[in-house]
C-alpha cells in the first residue's frame, strides 16, 4: 500500500527533525519542507498552507493519506498510514 | 562567537519565570541545549527568542505571545499536556517527558 505523506516543518524545531527520523526509521518515503528556510513567496505559501491545514502555527504539521496530524504523534501516524493497517 | 553567554543568561532568566507556573526545564538536557541554542539564533535573527517549533506570523501582537516562555499565554493546552509545545519546559512532577503527549489545544 502507498502511502502519501508530506511533513511541513521547521529547521529549528527539534519535533519537526523527531518526526522525519520516525519516517525515516520506518521505512515510509515522505516529502518535506522546512518552512523558514524557504525565502519569499515560497516561504509565505508553504507557511500559509501549514496554517491553514492545522488551524495554528505549531509545527510539525503530518499530512498523511489527506489526514491532518499535528505534532509529534507516532500512534496518530500509524492511525493514518494505510501500510500499517490504518487511514485510507 | 559562542552563544552560550547568553543561553546561561536565558536559562537564568526563564527558570525564574516558569518556576512560579509550576514548570520546570524538561529532565532531558540534550533537548534544553538544543532548543535555547535555536532560541538564542532566532533572537540574534529575528529580535526575540520565538519558539522554535512555532511559526510566526508577522503580526506583532500575535508573534509576542509564542516569545519563550509563552507558557500564560497557553496555560490551559500546556497544562493538558504537562509541557510546553517545544518541550523545553514540563510540568514540576515530571520525570519522564518522552512519556508526554505533543497534541493541539482542540485535541485536549
Amino acid at each position: 500500500m502507498i502511502d502519501e505523506v508530506f511533513v511541513y516543518a521547521l529547521s529549528t524545531c527539534p519535533w519537526c527533525r523527531k518526526t522525519k527520523q520516525w519516517f525515516d526509521d520506518s521505512k515510509i518515503e515522505y516529502e518535506a519542507v522546512d518552512v523558514d528556510k524557504l525565502s519569499g513567496d515560497e516561504q509565505d505559501a508553504a507557511a500559509d498552507k501549514a496554517y491553514e491545514l492545522s488551524g495554528g502555527r505549531r509545527f510539525p504539521v503530518v499530512v498523511i493519506n489527506g489526514e491532518v496530524v499535528v505534532g509529534y504523534n507516532p500512534d496518530k501516524f500509524l492511525q493514518h498510514l494505510r501500510s500499517w493497517g490504518g487511514g485510507g | 562567537m559562542s552563544n552560550e553567554p547568553r543561553k546561561e543568561s536565558l536559562r537564568y532568566l526563564f527558570e525564574r519565570v516558569v518556576t512560579p507556573l509550576g514548570y520546570k526545564f524538561t529532565p532531558d538536557a540534550e533537548l534544553v541545549d538544543e532548543l535555547l541554542e535555536a532560541e538564542v539564533k532566532l533572537e540574534q535573527d529575528l529580535g526575540a527568542p520565538y519558539c522554535p517549533c512555532q511559526g510566526r506570523s508577522g503580526v506583532r501582537e500575535e508573534d509576542m505571545k509564542i516569545v519563550c516562555p509563552c507558557i500564560p499565554f497557553h496555560r490551559a493546552h500546556f497544562d493538558a499536556m504537562k509541557r510546553c509545545w517545544c518541550g523545553l519546559f514540563v510540568h514540576l512532577d515530571v520525570t519522564d517527558p518522552d512519556s508526554l503527549p505533543q497534541f493541539p489545544p482542540d485535541e485536549d
